[in-house]
């Protein structure tokens, strides 16, 4: 038979096991996970930092490749311009003997049906056909 | 109990607790004024430092010919500077980067080890350039050579219509002739401006201050030129004043229906991008600038005025006399024809053509002095041309109030008194061409802006001749150069009706207040083709001499201006891609 003081003690340490289950559990994990976590944001915000700053970096790299393209492109064109100049182009044709003709031929620009039949001959022809891309 | 008594280590130890204390207040004072109290001051400070205000310059606008291909473009380009406090090795550095820069080994060592932190090697190369002078830097690993990008205004091709086009100062690219400086304003641009932190070298920090105003690029600027019919005007001139040894030589084209310049030459010229080797002289736009007697020429606006009112028909006979007197003390003053010593009835076509002196004053006297100069004005004579060109000349047309009652009236029936420019007078020649309707000359197409929105120019128009009397006037000036004893045989061309006329006038020296006695100014002005006229030509030589392979003068225009007139039309024809009207 058990008497009232084992069973005061007994209930005790039921009680003591329950408030040791019931409060020491959950706290534990919970802090474990809340820790878990700001080391994540902690590394996810270094990580994002980083990243951004990278794309900055990428960013200022492709704007000087624009600016550099840009410029590349600028000159290209007064070489082009450069290349076209009448001066230039008469000198050399001089050079390569090109002289003017000494007659003119004007041709009559054939009207829109005779461009027609053109067309249509062009597209009949096989040799044409095949030339074309 | 006894008090114990202080050893000296206690005491030691004792105060440097103390003294650790107020070491750690001083840090804590400091702190809190460096984090707390002057923490915003601070902070300002730093961002000063870092932040950097830079100003973004505008690109200056492209000016294109007539089909967009780049007459005046803006690239970017590399400067080379030197610290002479840096650069190690002078006479080694000077001897690698002369050949490249185009500097003297001894020129470049001057420049080297001048007492300054600032020297420049080269400014604005061209990018080949640059980069080689950059190899060579990083090659041999030369210390104190610096790089700059700073823009440089190009001229592709050259000298064309250098003085039409101008040029702008080196030092800060503002346009100081021609369309680079008449189109300052809308070609500059405006610079924009950028806030932005950066660390020690200059490196911008990432998620610092960026805050952007861009900057409004120059407006482009589109001609009427036409860059094939220009060159080959440039190169018929050149041609002309090698073979009459003329001082210089003046064209303009003009499209008769529309007003638009199609080239405007000045030989001798210069190369703008070469242009500190040039005469300065050279850099005069005598075109619109220089203004001149039209003497033979203006005969065309004296018989228009008579025809346009019904004075006279092309064939209205005249009897002109051998010379005509007008009795003025102590000399009289005596017009005479070339190569005409008697009596001889003339009609008006062969006045015209044969470009009679008396003629013309017999026609101007039928009608009268107020009427020739309402003419005169309408034709645009003593008013700028196209009104917005750099150092345009208005010419000179004296009120007819002011003219007097004996030799103003034919004097100017014959092209003097009257000062005109060589675009002026081409405008005259293409109201006729264009059946009597003065349209305004003009050679900016269009200004296109940064934000793509297109300015026009659209040209005053206002009738001038009957449509009748235009083309009437076209047929006697056909008459020059067709009929025989016409004045302008040498401006015909094979495969078009041309018509136009002669202009041969003393040439008036300022500087001693006379007429030259040899001097000439030589001119032929002019249409074509007659049958449908499309272009008008005005060519000029100041003072041409010698004689052609025929043993003609040189002096006169219709031997030394007439053919490069031919030589004109023909090419400009063909670039147009006018039908010959000559079988």
């Amino acid at each position: 038979m058990t008497t009232y003081t084992e069973a005061l003690r007994h209930e005790s340490s039921i009680d003591l096991q329950t408030s040791k289950v019931v409060r020491r559990k959950p706290r534990f994990r919970l802090w474990i996970v809340f820790s878990v976590a700001v080391v994540i944001a902690f590394f996810g915000l270094i990580f994002s930092r980083i990243s951004l700053d990278q794309t900055a970096f990428v960013l200022e790299d492709l704007e000087q490749k624009i600016a550099e393209e840009e410029a590349r492109h600028g000159a290209l064109r007064v070489e082009v311009a450069r290349l076209q100049s009448p001066e230039r182009i008469s000198k050399l044709a001089q050079t390569m003997g090109f002289v003017y003709p000494a007659t003119f031929i004007a041709l009559d620009a054939p009207d829109e049906a005779m461009f027609a039949d053109l067309e249509n001959h062009r597209i009949r022809s096989p040799v044409l056909q095949a030339a074309q891309p | 109990m006894a008090r114990p008594r202080w050893r000296v280590p206690d005491v030691r130890l004792a105060l440097v607790g103390v003294l650790l204390v107020f070491a750690w207040i001083g840090v804590g004072i400091r702190l809190i004024d460096i984090q707390a109290v002057r923490a915003d001051q601070y902070a300002e400070q730093g961002l000063d430092q870092r932040i950097k205000h830079e100003e973004l310059a505008a690109v200056r606008g492209t000016i294109f010919d007539r089909d967009g291909v780049e007459l005046a473009v803006t690239m970017e380009a590399v400067t080379v500077f030197a610290d002479p406090a840096v650069v190690r090795e002078p006479e080694i550095t000077s001897q690698l980067l002369a050949p490249i820069v185009g500097l003297s080994a001894e020129e470049l060592i001057q420049r080297l080890t001048a007492k300054s932190r600032f020297v420049y090697i080269a400014r604005r190369l061209e990018p080949e350039e640059a980069a080689r002078v950059r190899d060579v830097v990083e090659t041999e690993s030369l210390k104190g050579i610096y790089f700059e990008k700073e823009f440089k205004r190009v001229y592709p091709a050259d000298s064309l219509a250098s003085q039409l086009i101008g040029f702008v100062r080196d030092d800060d690219q503002e346009g100081i002739e021609g369309l680079e400086y008449q189109y300052q304003e809308a070609l500059k641009g405006e610079s924009g401006s950028q806030i932005i932190e950066r660390d020690p070298y200059r490196n911008p920090i990432p998620q610092g201050q960026f805050v952007v105003e861009p900057p409004v690029h120059g407006a482009d600027i589109v001609l009427t030129i036409d860059r094939e019919i220009q060159h080959a005007v440039e190169t018929a001139l050149v041609r002309s004043l090698e073979e009459t040894q003329a001082n210089s030589g003046t064209v303009v084209v003009l499209d008769v229906a529309t007003g638009e310049i199609l080239a405007m030459a000045t030989a001798p010229s210069f190369n703008p991008n070469r242009r500190s080797t040039a005469d300065p002289v050279t850099f005069r736009n005598r075109a619109i600038a220089d203004m001149y007697e039209p003497g033979s020429t203006l005969k065309v606006v004296t018989v228009a005025a008579a025809i346009d009112q019904d004075v006279i028909s092309e064939e209205t006979l005249l009897l002109l006399p051998s010379k005509y007197v007008i009795p003025l003390e102590p000399d009289p003053k005596v017009y005479t024809d070339v190569g005409r010593r008697s009596e001889e009835e003339m009609n008006v076509a062969e006045i015209v053509a044969r470009s009679s002196n008396i003629g013309t004053i017999t026609i101007q006297e039928m009608i009268g002095n107020e009427i020739h100069y309402n003419y005169l004005s309408a034709f645009g004579l003593g008013r700028k041309a196209t009104g917005n060109l750099p150092g345009e000349a208005s010419g000179l047309l004296r009120p007819v109030e002011d003219w007097c009652a004996s030799t103003c009236g034919p004097s100017t029936a014959i092209g003097y008194r009257v000062d005109a420019t060589i675009l002026q007078m081409a405008s005259v020649f293409a109201t006729i061409g264009n059946d009597g309707v003065w349209v305004q000359p003009y050679v900016v197409k269009e200004i296109v802006r940064a934000d793509g929105s297109r300015e026009r120019f659209h040209p005053l128009k206002r009738p001038v001749l009957s449509e009748v009397t235009a083309q009437t006037m076209q047929k006697l000036l056909r008459g020059v150069v067709e009929s025989k004893r016409g004045t302008g045989h040498r401006a015909a061309v094979a495969e078009y009706t041309v018509g136009g006329k002669t202009g041969t006038t003393e040439k008036f020296l300022p500087e001693l207040g006379r007429y030259s006695e040899n001097a000439r100014v030589a001119s032929f002005i002019g249409i074509a083709p007659v049958s449908s006229p499309h272009i008008a030509v005005a060519v000029m030589l100041d003072n041409p001499k010698g004689e052609n392979a025929e043993g003609a003068d040189f002096r006169f225009g219709g031997v030394s201006a007439a053919p490069v007139f031919a030589e004109i039309v023909q090419a400009a024809l063909h670039r147009i891609g006018v039908v010959p009207d000559v079988p």
